[in-house]
């Protein structure tokens, strides 16, 4: 009985391990944070029990942008994971090259899921040449406003109902109707003349005109999935531009640009809460943030409810609109599993606790019609708001996706920049929208030309790479090739090559490949997924004479360079001498100066958005009091806005002066390296020149700085080989959305990150890298031979 | 050195003074008193203006102190500046406990990966950066520049080539993409510093040490190591700074939840249209603290500078 027993066990244990051999394990990536991560887990775990031959593995990268280059990367590398998560700005870029697999191929063949139950535009937005790639797990429309109940009762304004309209001129004969008229209404303004209150806040710029565009029936091109021509110079642009402007600017309706920009982590969800606008225009993802932030109840909670944006006077609607979804890799070993993950992620199941947990609309119309999204008698309390979330089904039939081709960010990012000098007030409008659509369409125009380019010869390329290789060694050998030396100095050159075979053998393994590689890169036409072609000196030609942001970004980076690394280097050299002293509580001071180093990067750019603000800020609080305010509006004067404070960051004149400023928080790093160059003196020389008599400035001059200039001298090179890369600091400040004000923070850097990650064109983005190389090589080429100022004591000759 | 040989004239023997010497001697120690007050001013308002830029330096800590110790709420309506009204730790608990993110593992991968490269990193770019200070050997100078130009080229387009590689090497979802390469170098940046200082160390040490017998080997252990403290502690925290706030390398080369590290992990609380500042506050206070004590610590050794002993 008891031997039985043993060996039913036995069997069993055998049978499981074989079950779990069989296990397939599918790894699932998505971009998704804290919130939705609970649910997800929760929702796999469900899945893993109805699927017990599946074992799902997630990985979330919760970093948006990173996250689509590391897609891009894996799948280059042949490691993609199965199933991801993706969205209509960017799995185009995957499915034209065949990284994704339609899904057409599985739901023709799987009677129990039907297509037709899923809200259509997110369906048509995922489709590429007519095939789905992405099955979307929810949509986001953005004609939606968010609403302060409490000012519309104190304006004695009936709450809307979304059958408002609106107009290009105010229609008070239609009151509450009339949406202009209740933007006004809505508008406080206090005793100084500023404005207190918004009638209307939108959560960026672009989403207001984005709207009036839509609805008197504009768009942005003439295609969203293949667009060839720019709508940007038509007179019904530069009708909805100027009014938009017009609201702004004189009207004074809705903030401008810099208040509700993406600038430093700002966040428009926080200006609705803190009561600085009536209204509030963004998509619906915002509802757990607004929970989570003003919890019922709390301390200056209102009631709040969401309502249909306004169509145009003729009835006709329009948003833009956001959504995501799920799309299975190519390369996966086990695309039935994936299919089933995908279909699950993507199915009612998914969608019904995304939605109860208030995070997303569901993309199958009947479930999004369900009391898990549209509050009923069940819902609890704190779930309640917002009341009327079947606005956001009744939004749906109207939303756009705008282009989703993978080259339109190229395009956009020239017709932005000009876009944006009318926010900013540096262009008219309608100059602007006139250069924003030649350069933008000049840009799209080379982009489509298609050049009937030959296939790479791999063994051509490998016969460069050695040649290459072959001058760079004959290169170091053949200036000493004459040399003799004696066995002592032999000796000394073997001792010399064993010290430094560590780094030649990490050389030769980690780095010389990846170089040449990326220098073959840069004759190609090449996304490192399709076949390479040969480009020959074309990506140099195009960046010399083509690219319309390549010499700007140049200048800049120039300006940047040239400005910033001196400054930083003589902030970072007075503080050093400063604490070189040994006085008590130094230890404290060099910690404190070298903490903006350390601290945590969003602290940082939240705390560079308070000093810079405009109207409160601390910068010109300063320049603007009583003891500096001619001083001040002389600035505001040269900068071009003689009637307003400096907007640092919003203004082309200003933005560089400013990151160059911000930039010397960061002299933390150099200072350490000078502190450690003044520390590294031997005392006894300072001991000596006492006894002698010397002054403290002689010994300053005699000792100090002669011993230090080894460090400046590092500092110096390195500084300027790390400026002219500067990519993560304007990218944080600019929100990851282009050059700044009109261009003015377009560092070399952005271009090159645009056209590897965004574009998908790594054959480009090496001619450009290897354009800064020779720059920066030249540049520091130039610093060694000019380093006769640099003192070492001990140079082996 | 020139000034500093320069003999002091000698000073006015000891004589009998008259009165007018009487009155200079007077007027001296006048001068000395005003000069001695006008150090003292001057020190004052070095330290003020030390003290000044202290404060400005000190805000990114105190903003991410402060916001963490608020609720939510609190920090979605009160100033930036503002002291919490309630000081709450909840936030603490919350980061420390959160079974999707766990920061006991976070922590640990991040101490492993920052400790063990930044070992690496110290030791082989201190072996690296002798000869091209303190040696002659054929090529230096070109493979010197060879050595700063690995650090022109901006690593967007080398990364793709650079994960096939590991691929190729099975390192994907391993920590050693993340440590490895630091002993094969460590790194153009911390050879060029070392090198730097290692030129500055007097030639004598090493001459006595070469007629004494001894070999490359003993006079960098011996000599070069023991007098390049401040140097040593500064690459030694760059290295860890930079390894413990590294966000891209471990977003490209680790795959799994559980081997994510700190800078990585936190970022759940960031992400898209789902911030929480108040839990990414907190956690990244805690990720600050061993870099402060650290800092704090390793200043001790910039104070050990070259020492004469123990050559002999």
């Amino acid at each position: 009985m008891k031997l039985l027993r043993v060996v039913a066990a036995g069997v069993l244990l055998v049978l499981a391990a074989v079950g779990q051999a069989d296990r397939v394990q599918l790894r699932f990536t998505v971009w998704d944070g804290d919130v939705s991560l609970k649910v997800i887990r929760g929702v796999l775990q469900q899945f893993e029990k109805e699927n017990p031959d599946i074992e799902v593995k997630l990985e979330p990268y919760p970093d948006y942008n990173l996250y689509h280059q590391k897609m891009i990367t894996q799948y280059a590398a042949n490691a993609a994971p199965d199933v991801s998560m993706m969205d209509p700005g960017h799995f185009q870029a995957l499915a034209k090259r065949g990284a994704l697999l339609p899904l057409n191929q599985f739901f023709d063949k799987d009677p129990s899921f039907h297509l037709d139950a899923y809200y259509k535009p997110i369906v048509d937005s995922m489709s590429y040449q007519g095939k789905l790639y992405v099955l979307p797990r929810d949509i986001a429309p953005e004609g939606i406003i968010y609403y302060n109940k409490e000012m519309f009762r104190e304006a004695g304004i009936p709450y809307p109902d979304g059958t408002w309209t609106w107009d290009f001129k105010e229609r008070p004969e239609l009151k509450e109707k009339d949406f202009l008229w209740v933007m006004h209404k809505l508008t406080k303004f206090g005793p100084d003349g500023r404005v207190k209150t918004f009638g209307y806040l939108p959560a960026w710029s672009g989403i207001f005109a984005d709207m009036c565009m839509y609805t008197t029936g504009l768009t942005f091109a003439n295609s969203d999935e293949h667009p060839t021509k720019l709508n940007y110079d038509t007179p019904g642009m530069h009708k909805v531009y100027n009014f938009a402007n017009d609201l702004i600017r004189n009207k004074h309706w809705m903030p401008s640009q810099s208040d509700v920009s993406t600038l430093f982590q700002a966040s428009t969800t926080q200006m609705f809460i803190r009561k600085e606008a009536a209204m509030y225009q963004n998509g619906i993802w915002e509802v757990p943030n607004i929970r989570h932030d003003m919890p019922l109840g709390s301390n200056g909670w209102f009631d709040w409810d969401i309502a249909l944006a306004p169509a145009y006077k003729d009835g006709t609607r329009g948003s833009d609109s956001g959504g995501s979804g799920y799309g299975i890799f190519s390369s996966t070993k086990y695309p039935e599993q994936a299919w089933r993950l995908t279909k699950y992620m993507g199915g009612p199941i998914a969608m019904r606790a995304m939605a109860a947990a208030g995070i997303a609309q569901p993309a199958i119309r009947a479930v999004a019609l369900t009391h898990a999204w549209i509050p009923g008698p069940d819902t609890p309390k704190e779930q309640q708001w917002p009341h009327n979330r079947i606005a956001t089904d009744q939004a749906v039939p109207y939303v756009h996706y705008g282009p989703t081709a993978d080259y339109w960010q190229s395009v956009n990012n020239v017709v932005s920049a000009r876009i944006g000098s009318i926010w900013d007030g540096s262009l008219p409008v309608d100059e602007a929208l006139h250069l924003g659509n030649v350069e933008g369409q000049q840009r799209l125009d080379e982009l489509l030309k298609d050049e009937h380019l030959p296939d790479f010869n791999w063994g051509a390329g490998l016969g460069f790479a050695l040649l290459l290789i072959a001058l760079i060694l004959g290169a170091i050998y053949w200036p000493e090739r004459g040399v003799r030396y004696t066995l002592k100095q032999r000796k000394e050159n073997w001792a010399a090559y064993r010290f430094i075979s560590p780094w030649v053998i990490g050389l030769i393994v980690f780095t010389v490949g990846p170089m040449i590689l990326s220098l073959l890169m840069s004759g190609l036409q090449w996304d490192m997924i399709t076949a390479a072609q040969f480009r020959g000196a074309g990506n140099f030609r195009e960046a010399f004479t083509e690219d319309p942001t390549f010499w700007p970004s140049i200048r800049v980076t120039m300006v940047y360079t040239l400005l910033s690394t001196p400054l930083g280097i003589l902030v970072a050299f007075v503080l050093a001498l400063l604490l070189n002293q040994k006085v008590r509580g130094v230890t404290l001071f060099r910690t404190a100066y070298y903490i903006p180093s350390i601290a945590s990067a969003v602290a940082t750019a939240l705390i560079a958005r308070k000093v810079f603000a405009p109207d409160d800020g601390l910068f010109n609080k300063v320049l603007y009091s009583p003891w500096f305010q001619k001083f001040g509006w002389w600035l505001s004067g040269v900068v071009g806005t003689p009637k307003d404070h400096i907007n640092w960051f919003n203004n082309e004149k200003t933005a560089m002066p400013a990151l160059i400023m911000l930039g010397l928080w960061g002299v933390g790093g150099a200072m350490v390296i000078l502190l450690a160059g003044l520390q590294g003196i031997p005392q006894f020389y300072y001991e000596a020149a006492t006894v002698d008599g010397a002054s403290p400035w002689q010994r300053m001059k005699a000792i100090t700085l002669p011993l230090v200039t080894p460090s400046l001298f590092f500092t110096l090179v390195t500084g300027f080989i790390g400026s002219f890369q500067i990519f993560t600091q304007v990218y944080v400040i600019t929100g990851g959305s282009g050059g700044g004000p009109n261009n003015s923070l377009l560092v070399y850097m952005i271009n090159l990150y645009d056209a590897a990650f965004q574009q998908d064109r790594m054959g480009y983005a090496a001619a450009l890298a290897w354009v800064l190389f020779f720059i920066i090589l030249m540049f520091t080429l130039l610093q060694l031979k000019m380093s006769k100022w640099v003192y070492y004591e001990a140079e082996a000759k | 050195m020139s000034t500093i040989e320069k003999p002091v004239e000698p000073g006015p023997g000891p004589s009998v003074p008259t009165d007018a010497q009487t009155a200079e001697h007077l007027e001296i120690r006048r001068s000395v008193k005003r000069a001695e007050r006008v150090a003292a001013a001057s020190r004052v308002l070095f330290w003020i203006v030390l003290l000044f830029g202290a404060v400005i330096f000190l805000t990114p800590l105190y903003v991410m102190v402060t916001m963490s110790l608020k609720t939510a709420n609190e920090n979605a309506t009160s100033d930036i500046w503002a002291w919490p009204q309630h000081v709450t730790w909840q936030n603490f608990v919350e980061v420390l406990t959160n079974p999707n993110a766990n920061f006991f593992y976070f922590f640990r991968n991040t101490v492993v990966i920052a400790f063990l490269s930044t070992f690496g990193a110290l030791l082989s770019s201190a072996l690296v950066a002798y000869p091209f200070a303190r040696l002659r050997f054929r090529g230096r100078d070109r493979l010197f520049i060879v050595l700063l130009s690995t650090m022109m080229l901006p690593g967007i387009v080398t990364q793709i080539p650079t994960f096939v590689l590991y691929k190729y090497l099975h390192w994907i979802d391993t920590f050693y993409p993340l440590i490895i390469p630091a002993y094969f170098g460590g790194g153009a940046f911390n050879i060029f510093l070392l090198r730097q200082f290692f030129m500055g160390i007097p030639r004598e040490l090493d001459e006595a040490a070469i007629i004494d017998g001894a070999s490359h080997a003993t006079i960098f252990w011996r000599i070069i190591m023991p007098n390049s403290g401040a140097a040593l502690a500064t690459v030694g925290i760059f290295a860890l700074v930079y390894n413990w706030k590294d966000f891209l390398g471990p977003l490209l080369y680790l795959n799994s939840p559980d081997k994510q590290t700190l800078e990585l992990g936190l970022r759940t609380y960031q992400s898209l249209n789902d911030n929480k500042w108040e839990l990414l506050m907190a956690g990244s206070v805690v990720v600050m603290i061993p870099l402060l004590i650290i800092f704090f610590v390793g200043q001790r050794y910039f104070v050990k500078g070259i020492v004469m002993s123990g050559i002999k």
